[in-house]
């Protein structure tokens, strides 16, 4: 550690951003537009689905991704801004690029099955429903698809719950 | 170290020129999923979304088995009375949130899929006498989406086989098919959650935790918990020498009903709101 007291100050933070970069890889890219492509999706004020969503996002929108915190992305659309679960985003694409952060840090070299590892990662996801529904044509997912679609907005709700002497 | 700072550099550079570039073409989701493919994803528990895609099949099948009422006006009334008690539970706002729905059958009763849907029969909604009966029926099926008794029964054995499935090894065992497997498992999954709310029912001390569940959201809401005990009677008398329906899958109403009655104290006198949530009741259920 020594050593590095004799080098220049922006030699070291070059060194520190270069390392950073190394090991990390592409984690986040700022100002991506990405398409939700699932249905009944809402935009969070906290990375929390226990938070009351600012508004619902459609299915085919596009949205600003500004930053990733884990399962989360912190959006913008349409002038809000607020985080939507990854769930609300397609399967990653088959990926056979070169990763430098994969050769240093011992990934996996072999990227035949990657998609199949990806997808068991994931457990049961939209996925594994669309395998279920190709094996079961006879269930009606059109009729959970109508019931999911059916939501008592926040006003009616309250005048409900106001009409019958309730507690908000 | 200037030159080791150099060589440092220039093996990033591909990463602050191209990386952006590169993350045009390949969706961003594709960041997201990068910790998944990770060799073995440890034991866990189920997650919200996975609760909500087994929720989503369990609902499919039990439509397989009964119809859907048309009814718009009713099935609304009944996710507004569901809406008013669930946002009191313990679990208010599950992964896609609590949809009610009615089922066209005059079987007396109720089922809550994992993740937040909720089924009532016309014939349960006419065995109840008033909206803070109905209400009772639909805080207890809450519960069981808040203590998550349905995703809970799914086999452990199975379960297992999925945390199995969720490692790289997966692609070994399963031949390179582990959609495959996974979709079996999956198909697993919902037998085993729709043997237990239709047919076999929920353990006895599942089915006490959501009456208590439903008693706290009843009292939470402004409801009269008591409507609870009327509606306990009401089943009882109807469900005299019946094996099937509700009876079938819940604890003996009288042993409901005993317990109930210890908790609640005495009915006190019907409130002016509760006279309008009556009359707004009988006008969607008749």
């Amino acid at each position: 550690m020594r050593r590095l007291v004799g080098y220049s100050k922006f030699t070291r933070y070059l060194l520190a951003l270069g390392l950073a970069l190394v090991l990390l890889g592409p984690a986040v890219c700022w100002g991506e537009v990405l398409k939700v492509s699932q249905p009944n999706q809402s935009l969070y004020p906290d990375p929390d689905f226990a938070s009351p969503p600012v508004g619902p996002v459609p299915e085919g929108a596009e949205v600003n991704v500004e930053r990733q915190a884990g399962d989360w992305y912190k959006v913008e659309y349409q002038g809000k801004t607020g985080w939507l679960n990854r769930q609300a985003f397609p399967p990653p694409a088959t990926s056979s690029k070169f990763s430098l952060g994969g050769l240093l840090t011992g990934a996996p070299v072999k990227q035949t099955s990657s998609d199949e590892v990806a997808l068991a990662g994931k457990g049961f996801t939209p996925e594994v429903e669309s395998g279920y529904r190709a094996k079961h044509p006879e269930m009606n997912f059109a009729q959970v698809d109508r019931i999911e679609s059916l939501r008592v907005d926040s006003a009616t709700l309250q005048a409900f719950i106001q009409e019958g002497d309730l507690k908000p | 170290m200037r030159r080791l700072a150099c060589l440092v550099l220039l093996a990033a550079a591909p990463l602050l020129i191209g990386g952006c570039a590169a993350m045009a073409v390949a969706p961003i989701a594709a960041i997201a999923y990068k910790g998944a493919s990770k060799a073995t994803e440890a034991a866990r528990p189920i997650t919200d979304s996975e609760e909500y895609y087994v929720g989503r099949a369990v609902a499919a099948r039990i439509l397989g088995k009964y119809k859907l009422d048309q009814n718009p006006k009713l099935t609304q009334y009944v996710n507004e009375v569901g809406e008013t008690v669930a946002r009191k539970s313990s679990r208010p706002n599950p992964f896609r949130g609590y949809h009610f729905a009615v089922l066209d059958t005059q079987e007396v009763n109720a089922f809550a899929c994992p993740g937040g849907i909720i089924f009532i029969t016309r014939g349960l909604i006419q065995t109840c006498n008033s909206e803070d009966q109905l209400a009772a029926v639909l805080a207890h099926e809450v519960g069981h989406v808040a203590n998550k008794d349905g995703i809970n029964s799914i086999s452990q054995a199975r379960w297992t086989e999925v945390w199995t499935a969720m490692g790289k090894e997966a692609v070994t065992m399963y031949g390179g098919s582990v959609a495959a497997g996974l979709v079996s498992l999956f198909e697993g999954s919902i037998d085993d959650v729709f043997k237990t709310i239709v047919v076999n029912g929920y353990s006895r001390q599942a089915e006490e935790t959501a009456d208590a569940a439903a008693l706290t959201e009843l009292t939470k809401a402004g409801y009269d918990p008591s409507a609870m005990v009327a509606l306990l009677t009401a089943l009882e008398a109807k469900g005299k020498g019946a094996s099937s329906g509700i009876f079938k899958t819940h604890p003996p109403t009288s042993e409901r009903l005993a317990r109930v009655k210890t908790s609640v104290g005495q009915s006190p006198a019907e409130s002016q709101g509760e006279k309008i949530r009556t009359e707004r009741f009988k006008k969607m259920a008749s």
